[in-house]
């Protein structure tokens, strides 16, 4: 991990495209300010990661598993919308 | 085209059908062409299949069919890159999943789909709606998903 020290409103630059500022320091808790492209999610490391764990499990369910949602699904085709 | 799919066998398709999330999924960064399977004898619950990995699939069901007072708060900037002009032309998914006893549905991140355009973003809304809410009991009567 590089590793770089700030102060307010300093800022460190990743890549081309991607500023993250320091816009405020109060105690243990730091305020930053991230400009980058919308292309490119930002979001809180615990969210993300509990997000990409919900994915793959969701991403083992099978037909069965949702058949309290309705009946289990007996053909299959494209949705037209 | 076709798909050998590990859950619903081969499943034939159009290009026009194939919905594209640029940066496909949290945790599927690799999985970015999906088709969005409906079950014809049961509208609740749908499909979306990866073209990239047939052995992945996620139900996926409206959120207001299960959760009534469901309200999307997101940044303009994950939804930015779909290009929506105007809500109509939108589709909000929500990834069903299950814990050891309930099924349960991501409220937290849902999948939204530019319809018109045939592209799509997970995207993580603001405020406390659950990763893991439960699902108990049966879902509202019918109505007509946009």
């Amino acid at each position: 991990m590089l590793v770089l020290s700030r102060q307010r409103d300093e800022s460190i630059i990743i890549g081309d495209h991607i500023v993250v500022t320091i816009v405020d320091i109060r105690g243990d808790k730091v305020r930053l300010g991230i400009d980058a492209p919308t292309e490119i999610p930002v979001h809180r490391r615990e969210v993300y990661e509990a997000i990409q764990r919900e994915n793959l499990r969701a991403a083992h369910l099978d037909t069965s598993d949702t058949r309290e949602l309705g009946a289990a699904p007996a053909r299959s085709k494209p949705s037209a919308g | 085209m076709e798909i050998r799919t590990t859950r619903f066998g081969p499943v034939e398709f159009r290009p026009e059908d194939v919905i594209l999330f640029e940066e496909g999924l949290l945790g599927l960064a690799e999985c970015r062409e999906w088709v969005l399977l409906a079950d014809v004898q049961n509208d609740a619950v749908a499909w979306m299949q990866s073209l990239d990995q047939p052995e992945v699939a996620l139900a996926v069901v409206s959120p207001r069919r299960f959760v009534p007072a469901f309200q999307m708060r997101v940044a303009s900037r994950e939804l930015q890159p779909l290009e929506l002009d105007g809500t109509a032309s939108a589709q909000v998914l929500v990834i069903v999943s299950k814990t050891d006893r309930l099924v349960t549905l991501n409220l937290k991140a849902p999948l939204v789909i530019n319809l018109s355009r045939r592209i799509g973003r997970q995207v993580i809304t603001n405020g406390e709606l659950p990763v893991q809410y439960e699902i108990t009991g049966t879902p509202a009567p019918t109505k007509k998903i946009a």
